[in-house]
Order: C-alpha cells, then structure tokens, then sequence
C-alpha cells in the first residue's frame, strides 16, 4: 500500500544578492521580471522610467554576478504624444520568457506586443502592436511562459484573460473571462508552467493563484485577500519548481510566499540581502560610503524585500526574487525537503 | 437648472478643486452649493484612487526615487482625484510649508510630507506645525538637524515665525524679534532626523524624526514674551495663539483660494486686499481652535469668495491639471505624462522644487513672456484636439443645439461650456467676427467639430483665461 506523502518545512537558504542601481553596464533599472537563460545566464528585464528611458533594457549577466551584455531600449519621447516605438524598443516592458532554442520573449503592457530576440540580443520579430480583444489580440499582455512544445502563453491583462500562441505568434487557444469565479480572472499578471505542464497564474487584483491543466482546465486556486499566511496583496508573479513547490511575488506585502503543491502555506521570506558584488565595488568607489553605512541607524532595513513583481527558479533549485525598487536580485537556494510519512 | 447655479458651481470647482466638466458641474449644482462645499471639505467620504493600478503601470512611483516621477505622479493623482480638495490642500501647503528636492536626502521623504498635508491640511493648525516641526523633510531642510545646544543654527527657528506662522509683521508693526528667532531656534535643538543610508548600491530609505534629549538646551527662553524652560512644542503653542498666525492663516487662504494678495514680503505694510473678509476667517481660527476645515467652511460660503470670480491668475500647476480634467486626458496611466508634467515647470513652478523656502510668488507674477507662450501652446494644443473625451463632449452638446447655431452661440456656448468663463466685451465680439467670417456652422459634419475645437483654442488664448 502506497501511503500518501506530504512536503514540510520547504527550507529556503539565502545565498546571495544580484545588482545595484545603474542606467547603463553592470546594474539594473527597476528589474522587473527575469528569465534563466542557458549557461548560467540571467536574462534581467529592466523597466525603468519615462524620464531614465535609457535605463530600459535587458541586462545579461551570469547568476555569479559577471554582466555580459545589455540589448532591447526604451523609448525617449520626441514629445507629449510623439514616439518612435521602432522595433526592438521597449516602453512599458513587464516580462521575458525564453523558448528552449534561446528566443527571447519581452511582452510590453503599453505597446500591446512581444518582442522576440535572440538570445545574443539580436531582434528577430514581434507580434501585434493594436490592442483588441478579440481572439489572439492583447491589451496590455504581461506575464510570459513557454511550454515544453515552445508554445508561448501570454497574461492578456485587461482582456482578463490567458491565450496560447506557437511560437511566432499564431493563435491556438485562451483560457478565462473577467470575474471572480473559478477559472475567471481580475488583471492578472504573473504565469508559470510546471513540469507536468500546469499553467499557474497570478490573479493579480482577485489577490490569488489559479492552476489549470494544459488543456485549459481548472484545477485549483488558493489565497485571498490580506496579509496573514497564505493571503495576499496582489500577487505580481509566481514560480513552480521542479518537485512543484510554488513560489508567489506577494507585490504589496513585500514578501515571497511558499506553497506545496496542493496550495497549502509552507512559509515566507521577507528579505535577506546583503551587498551584492557589484554594490561592493561601487561603494569601493565611494568608500566615504562605507562610513556612512557604518553611521546609519536601520542598515537592516536593507535585507527586506521591497514590492517584489518577478519570482523565477531554475532546475538547480535556485529562486531568483526581483526587487524593483531596490534595483536587486535576490537568490535563494531550496533545501532538500523533509519528508513526512513511512520511509522510502 | 438655473446657469448661474452652475457658473457659482464653476467656481468653486476651479478653486477648491482643478475645474470640472460642464456634465460635473450640472451634477452638483443639483446636489446643491454647500453640500458640495461639505463633500469637498470632507474628501474621506470619496473614493480614493486605486494605488495599485497606479503602480503596476507606473512601478517607479513605488520607490518615489526622483523628482520626475514625483512629480508625474502627484500631477496624476491631481488630476484624476475624486477628492480634489485634498489635492488643493496639499497643494496649498507645499506653497507655504516648502522644502525642496534640491535639498532632500530622499524624494520620498516629500511624498510623506504631502501625505502629511493631505490629513493634518485639514486639521488644527498648531498640530500641522507640529507635524511639521517633525518632518524629517523639513528637519533637514532647514537644517534643525545641524543646530546644537552649544551652537544653534537659526534657520528652522526663522522661518517657522517669519515664513510658516506668522510673518514678519502686520498692521504696520513686526510680529517677532530677532532675539525670538534664537530662542525658538534654542527650544527646538535635539530636534533632528536619524542619519540617512547612503544611495548606494540600492537606493535610500525614509528617515525618521528623533528627539535627542541630550543635545536639547534646558535653560530658560524668552519668547514672544512668555519666559520658561521651552522646547519645541511650547514654542508651538505660543505661536499658534498669535493674532499673527490668524492673519497669516487667513491672508494666505485668501491669496491661494480666493484673490491674489501682495506677496508674503509686503504684508507687514501692505493691509489685506478684503479686511471684513480676513477678519471673517481669524475669528474663525480662534473660535474654531485653529482649525483649518472650519476657516474653509467660512471661506467657501462667504460672499466674498461667491463674488470673486477671476479675481486669481491661475498658477502653472492649475493651469495644467485643470486642462487636463477638461479635456478628459491622463484619466489612465499612459506614457507621455513625464512631458505633460514638464510643461508646468516650464510655465514656472517647478512642483515639490521650488525656488526658495519662500516658495513661489504668485498672481501676475507667473505670467512672462516665456510662461504665456508656455500656457496658450499647452492649453490650445489641448482644447483643440478633438479626439479627446472632454473636447468631444463639448462639441456633441453644442450641436445637439439644431441643424445649424450662430456664430454668438457658437462664442457664449463654448464660455459655457468650459465652466462659465466671462471676457470682455471688444474680445467676444472679436471672437464672434472670427467665427461669422468663416461662414455657417452647420452642426453633425466634421467642419463642426474643427470650428469648435479652434473657438476653445481662441478662447484659452485671451487675457481672461489666465485667471480663475
């Protein structure tokens, strides 16, 4: 007889910080969202502002903090309404998925599009640009996957809604309208796919998670709105590793929540950074820094995480936390789990 | 309903808000004048904005990190408020009550304050200067931060009794005396903020106020009269009990709501432009205990705020978040919101930087020649575009009115329509000529629509826009 076994006491180890404030070369903008790339690489997405436009980008750099590269721009405005929104640019950029032939994928809320790169950071293409609602438009797309067939599944944010595309973009399905029923959504944002090929999303403003089957099938849904274990203030961004551990961005209560596979509590973090390798060597820089670091009172305040919008994990067991605000990535490493039940 | 109900409306929505549409204006007409007034003195029983939409699609005004995004973000928030007195409170404030980005250790230390002025704005005075008092904002500002019981640094001490309270005098006489600065300066030592994280490698944190007991001066101070053991909270109190800080009150509610006033130098020579109306509002301060909202209550109700209809040169900032209410534009997040905030530092007040601690001056002094082609291309570019939602509302309504309307129509229903706006006679007849000379306005055809938007465009162009 095969007894039913539960996962306890997920164990998260802080293991380090990624990033500094910059506009340009090693450092991030407001990073957003990121994507794992091949090679240890961190594909960063960095959001920016209207007026710092040149610090939108996708920063490269490795999980060990070496910066390899910066492509995809943001747009300086010409005027009040005039832009050049040329290909390859980005203005209001929210998410990267990478496909398994290293295609990146960019969805940009404010240009109703995606973009694709390679994963050098040459453009290949976009799809859409006109916001609609009709099957296969978007208004204001944010969250990206890619399945295990490289289908490419977008957040239709304000058409409340989840569509299905092959990889250059052509319709295939959509799950969702807007409400608060099951397997009806409120401005979602965040999406994951899990190894069996669940589709988990970020029901941002009804403050839960919702998981499908591949086919589009409701399955589950947790959370509700609060602070308390298990609740949340709008999840930005959720994440599922390789043993099906589930990992939510909870935005507004500037922490990251923890959940077994059957959407049951398991823990939070909420912040461990430390100062990160490129922080060292600009505050090496400034080394008057250092003493003011030394004067001031709350330097702990530091560790906290601060309205994180991207959570991502690798098949290493590495959680990857995107701080906007704080223009950082934390990294988590997943102990082994703790069995409860017989013995293997 | 009765036009001139909705003209006394307009006015007041200019002045205690950002202006309204025509359809607004209607609408609280029929809820009637003081109830209005009641709903906007009491802006917690509107909806407030919905913050997380706002920074989902505007993430930087989570960390508030840069003068820009402070001030794109509070424009936003003026312009689409469903409280738009708590937004002119606020913005009443940081005219008086001024720190600047120039010198602040974190943006968002300003946002705090204007948080700040949008709860204690509305409350007993002597409790906003005590919440000022501890704004490490302002601490910092002002350097009480830098002043020490063995050596005081006066600035925070002077310019709460000659730019914050009281003025530098009244009626002829002064209101305080060098020796009253020091002494105010000495009560407030210990008074500082706790020393800032430096920028690097990710970003500042908030301050807070402390009071260091050690550093704080216990000998006796004379002030304004009264001799004790003062700290910071008695030299406040004194203050607040000022006939001074009635009139000083009362003065700058007249200049900001109802007409612009000699500038704050002037004032110790120069009497009110309207005494009986500032006599109203200081009896109301010390009937009331100081309190803000009822000295509004008596203001907006008053004759004399009822007859003073453009009496006030608009500022840059309800030049521009005016027009954009209007024309119904920035209603959501959208890019182009960093240049539309812009043009209201072009037109000469850089919002939550301003100049001096003095703040700006005000009235005809926004208006040179730079700052009025600023105003007229930014309001004429605006109210003649017409695909925007409030230019079209206004297009729809005037050509419901037949198959055709007169030019005069065309000039007095625009007027109308934009919140009851008065010119003089040889400028009306001026724009009348204009829109005769172009032949018949036939309404339901596209020409329409382009006739109306350039009459709007005319019409923000002339002298009588300038003011509210």
């Amino acid at each position: 007889m095969v007894t039913a076994q539960r996962i306890s006491h997920v164990q998260l180890q802080y293991s380090h910080t990624i990033g500094r404030g910059e506009q340009f070369g090693p450092g991030f903008t407001y990073p957003i969202h990121m994507a794992r790339g091949e090679d240890d690489l961190m594909y960063v997405l960095c959001r920016s502002s209207e007026y710092r436009p040149e610090g939108t980008r996708i920063t490269v750099c490795t999980v060990d903090e070496e910066y390899v590269n910066a492509f995809a721009r943001g747009v300086p405005q010409q005027g009040p309404h005039e832009y050049n929104f040329e290909d390859g640019s980005l203005v209001w950029p929210v998410n990267v998925a990478i496909s398994s032939n290293g295609t990146v994928y960019v969805s940009d809320e404010w240009l109703h599009r995606i973009s694709m790169f390679t994963r050098d950071g040459e453009y290949i293409g976009k799809w859409q640009e006109s916001v609609g609602s009709a099957e296969g438009q978007l208004d204001r797309p944010s969250g990206l996957a890619i399945d295990a067939d490289d289908n490419v599944w977008v957040v239709d944010g304000n058409n409340h809604r989840i569509q299905k595309f092959t990889p250059d973009g052509q319709f295939l399905s959509k799950i969702g309208s807007y409400g608060t029923g099951d397997g009806e959504f409120d401005t979602p944002w965040g999406i994951d796919i899990d190894n069996q090929g669940n589709i988990f999303i970020a029901d941002w403003r009804n403050d839960r998670i919702q998981k499908f089957s591949a086919d589009g099938r409701f399955l589950m849904k947790f959370g509700s709105s609060g602070s308390g274990d298990g609740e949340f203030n709008r999840p930005a961004d959720v994440a599922v590793d390789r043993d099906g551990i589930i990992y939510v961005a909870d935005w507004l209560n500037d922490r990251l929540q923890i959940f077994d596979p059957d959407g049951n509590f398991c823990g939070e973090k909420t912040g461990d950074a430390t100062v990160s390798k490129w922080g060292k060597d600009k505050l090496d820089a400034n080394p008057e820094m250092w003493g003011e670091r030394e004067r001031a009172p709350g330097l702990e305040r530091e560790k906290d995480f601060w309205a994180p919008t991207g959570v991502a994990v690798d098949d290493m067991n590495r959680v990857f936390v995107c701080e906007g605000p704080r223009n950082r990535i934390q990294v988590y490493r997943k102990q082994s789990p703790m069995f409860m039940g017989p013995r293997l | 309903m009765a036009e001139q109900d909705i003209a006394l409306m307009a006015h007041l929505m200019r002045r205690a808000g950002f202006g309204a549409s025509y359809e607004e204006l209607e609408a609280r007409a029929a809820q009637g004048y003081e109830a209005t007034v009641e709903e906007l003195l009491n802006p917690e029983t509107q909806p407030a904005l919905q913050d997380d939409i706002l920074m989902r699609y505007q993430p930087q005004w989570v960390s508030k990190a840069g003068l820009e995004g402070q001030q794109e973000e509070w424009t936003y928030r003026m312009i689409n408020t469903k409280r738009p007195l708590e937004e002119k409170i606020a913005l009443f404030w940081h005219h008086i009550f001024c720190t600047g980005h120039a010198k602040c250790e974190y943006p968002k230390q300003q946002n705090i304050e204007l948080d700040m002025f949008r709860t204690l704005g509305f409350g007993n005075f002597e409790e906003l200067l005590m919440g000022l008092s501890m704004d490490p904002a302002m601490v910092f500002y002002l350097d009480n931060c830098m002043s020490h019981k063995d050596a005081i640094n006066e600035n925070w001490g002077r310019e709460l009794l000659e730019l914050f309270s009281l003025g530098v005098g009244m009626d002829g006489n002064a209101n305080y005396s060098e020796d009253d600065v020091k002494e105010a300066a000495r009560a407030f030592t210990g008074w500082t903020v706790t020393n800032s994280v430096p920028r690097y490698p990710y970003g500042k944190y908030e301050a807070a106020f402390i009071y260091d007991p050690s550093d704080h001066d216990y000998t006796d101070k004379t002030f304004l009269g009264e001799t004790g053991n003062w700290n910071g909270e008695d030299i406040v109190k004194i203050v607040a009990r000022q006939p001074a800080a009635a009139r000083f009150v009362a003065r700058h509610m007249y200049n900001f709501f109802v007409a612009d006033e000699p500038q704050v130098p002037a004032w110790q020579n120069t009497p009110p432009r309207d005494p009986e109306a500032i006599k109203m509002l200081e009896d109301e301060y010390f009937r009331s205990n100081y309190d803000i909202r009822s000295m509004l209550r008596v203001l907006f109700n008053a004759d004399f705020f009822k007859n003073a209809r453009f009496e006030k040169v608009k500022s840059p900032t309800e030049t521009v978040v005016s027009t954009m209410r209007l024309v119904g534009d920035f209603d959501l997040p959208k890019p182009g919101l960093n240049a539309m905030t812009l043009t209201i530092r072009y037109m000469g007040q850089d919002l939550l930087n301003p100049p001096t601690v003095e703040g700006w001056h005000t009235g005809r002094e926004w208006i040179d020649s730079g700052t009025l082609v600023e105003r007229i291309n930014f309001t004429a570019d605006a109210v003649g575009d017409t695909s925007h939602r409030g230019v079209q509302a206004i297009i729809n309504r005037l050509g419901s009115e037949g198959d055709t309307i007169s030019s005069e129509r065309l000039v007095d229903g625009c007027l109308q329509l934009l919140g009851h706006y008065e010119l003089a006679e040889v400028t009306r007849n001026e724009l009348v000529a204009l829109a005769s000379s172009e032949g018949e306005l036939r309404t339901g055809t596209d020409e329409f629509g382009q006739r109306v938007g350039q009459m709007l465009q005319s019409i923000v162009a002339t002298t009588e826009y300038l003011f509210e």
